[in-house]
C-alpha cells in the first residue's frame, strides 16, 4: 500500500475544500458561513452567486488548478441552462477527470 | 482579479489568449458586466484572437464613479484601457449601451479600430427602454418577479437593487444619456469609415435601430440572429461565429 496515494473520494473532498474556500473569498466569509455549502450546491440557485461572482470564482479555479484543466474551454461548451444549473460537484468531477487523465 | 488603473480609477478586466497577433476588445451594456462575454463568446473568439473584456465604471468589479456616463467619457475610458494595456489598434465589439460606446470610439479615433461590431445597439432617441429602466423601483421589481415566477434569492435581489439604485440615483447616468439622443441621426455615425457588422435579435425591440444604422452607415452588413435584445446570452454560438468570421477577414 502506498500511504501517499489518496483515494478518489479523499481527492474529491480535498478539491471540495478548496472550492468552498474560493466561494467564501468571493461572496464574503460572513455570508458563506450562513449557507450550507455542499457538493450538490448549485452556484446560482443555492449559493445565490451572480454572474460576476462566478467569473471571480472561475478565475480562482483557473489560477489554482492551472494547466491541469481547461476550465474556460469546459465552461464554453455549456448552454445557459447548464451554466445556471452548475453545481460544485460538476466542477469536482471535471477536475478529478482532468487530473486522473494526466 | 486583474485590476488595472485607468485615469486613477480601478478597472476590472480579463484577457484570454494573450500574445495572439490581433486583439478583440468587448464592451458590455448598461447594468451588465463582462460576464455576458466571459463564459461563451470570449473563449470562442480566443481560439484566434487576444480577447480583452472589461467592466465599465460602476459595473461588475470596477470602481464606482459618480459621473462621466456620456459617450465621449465612456469612449475615453476605453482608450485609456487600451493605452494601459499597450494596445494601439483593436477590433471592437459592443453590446447594447456598449455598442454606443463602440460607435463613439470609432467616430473619435477611427485609426485605432480595425473591425467594428455592433450588437443590439439601441437608438438613443428611443426613450422607451431607458424610461422603463429609470422608473425601476424595488417594489415594482419584486412584483414583476412574483408575476414572472423567477426565483431570486435574498442576497441576489439585494445586489440587484443596489446596482440599479446606484446607477440611476447615485450617478449622472440619466442626465448623461439624455444628451446622446441625436447620436444616430447626426453626421458622426454616417461618417464612420469602418466596415461594420450589425448583429440584432430577430425578435428584439431594438431591431429598428439596426435597420436605421444599416441605412445611415457607409459600409455595413446587418445580421439577424435568433433571440431578442439578449442575443449574446440566447445565441452566443451564432454571435461568436459571426464575429470570428467578420474579424478574421
Amino acid at each position: 500500500m502506498d500511504a501517499v496515494m489518496s483515494t478518489p473520494s479523499q481527492a474529491n473532498h480535498e478539491i471540495f475544500i478548496v472550492l468552498k474556500q474560493f466561494i467564501g473569498e468571493v461572496i464574503g466569509q460572513e455570508f458563506a458561513d450562513e449557507l450550507e455549502i455542499k457538493p450538490a450546491s448549485s452556484f446560482t440557485r443555492d449559493l445565490e452567486m451572480d454572474s460576476i461572482e462566478i467569473v471571480a470564482f472561475s478565475e480562482k479555479v483557473k489560477k489554482h488548478f492551472g494547466q491541469q484543466i481547461n476550465f474556460t474551454g469546459w465552461l464554453s461548451g455549456m448552454d445557459i441552462d447548464q451554466l445556471i444549473g452548475l453545481t460544485i460537484n460538476d466542477i469536482i468531477i471535471f477536475i478529478q477527470e482532468c487530473q486522473s487523465s494526466k | 482579479m486583474p485590476i488595472i488603473e485607468v485615469k486613477g480609477r480601478k478597472v476590472h478586466y480579463q484577457e484570454l489568449n494573450k500574445g495572439a497577433r490581433q486583439t478583440v476588445v468587448f464592451v458590455h451594456g448598461m447594468l451588465g458586466n463582462l460576464a455576458v462575454y466571459y463564459f461563451r463568446i470570449a473563449p470562442l473568439l480566443a481560439e484566434l484572437f487576444h480577447v480583452v473584456l472589461y467592466d465599465l465604471k460602476s459595473h461588475g468589479l470596477s470602481e464606482k464613479v459618480r459621473d462621466g456616463y456620456d459617450l465621449d467619457s465612456m469612449s475615453d475610458d476605453l482608450f485609456g484601457l487600451m493605452d494601459a494595456l499597450s494596445l494601439d489598434r483593436v477590433h471592437l465589439a459592443g453590446y447594447s449601451f456598449g455598442a454606443l460606446i463602440a460607435l463613439k470610439a470609432a467616430v473619435r479615433c477611427p485609426e485605432r479600430i480595425d473591425g467594428l461590431a455592433i450588437i443590439e445597439g439601441p437608438d438613443p432617441s428611443d426613450e422607451e427602454p431607458l424610461r422603463i429602466m429609470m422608473e425601476y423601483s424595488k417594489e415594482a421589481f419584486d412584483e414583476w418577479l412574483e408575476v414572472s415566477g423567477i426565483a431570486m434569492g435574498r442576497r441576489q435581489l439585494e445586489r440587484h437593487h443596489q446596482l440599479y439604485e446606484y446607477i440611476f440615483q447615485g450617478t449622472t447616468m440619466q442626465d448623461d444619456v439624455q444628451k446622446e439622443k441625436e447620436f444616430f441621426s447626426g453626421e458622426e455615425v454616417a461618417a464612420i469609415p469602418h466596415k461594420t457588422l450589425l448583429i440584432y435579435g430577430k425578435d428584439s425591440d431594438c431591431v429598428t435601430a439596426g435597420y436605421l444604422l444599416g441605412r445611415r452607415m457607409k459600409d455595413v452588413r446587418l445580421m439577424l440572429v435568433n433571440g431578442d435584445h439578449h442575443v449574446p446570452v440566447q445565441s452566443p454560438d451564432m454571435v461568436a461565429a459571426a464575429l470570428l468570421d467578420f474579424f478574421e477577414r
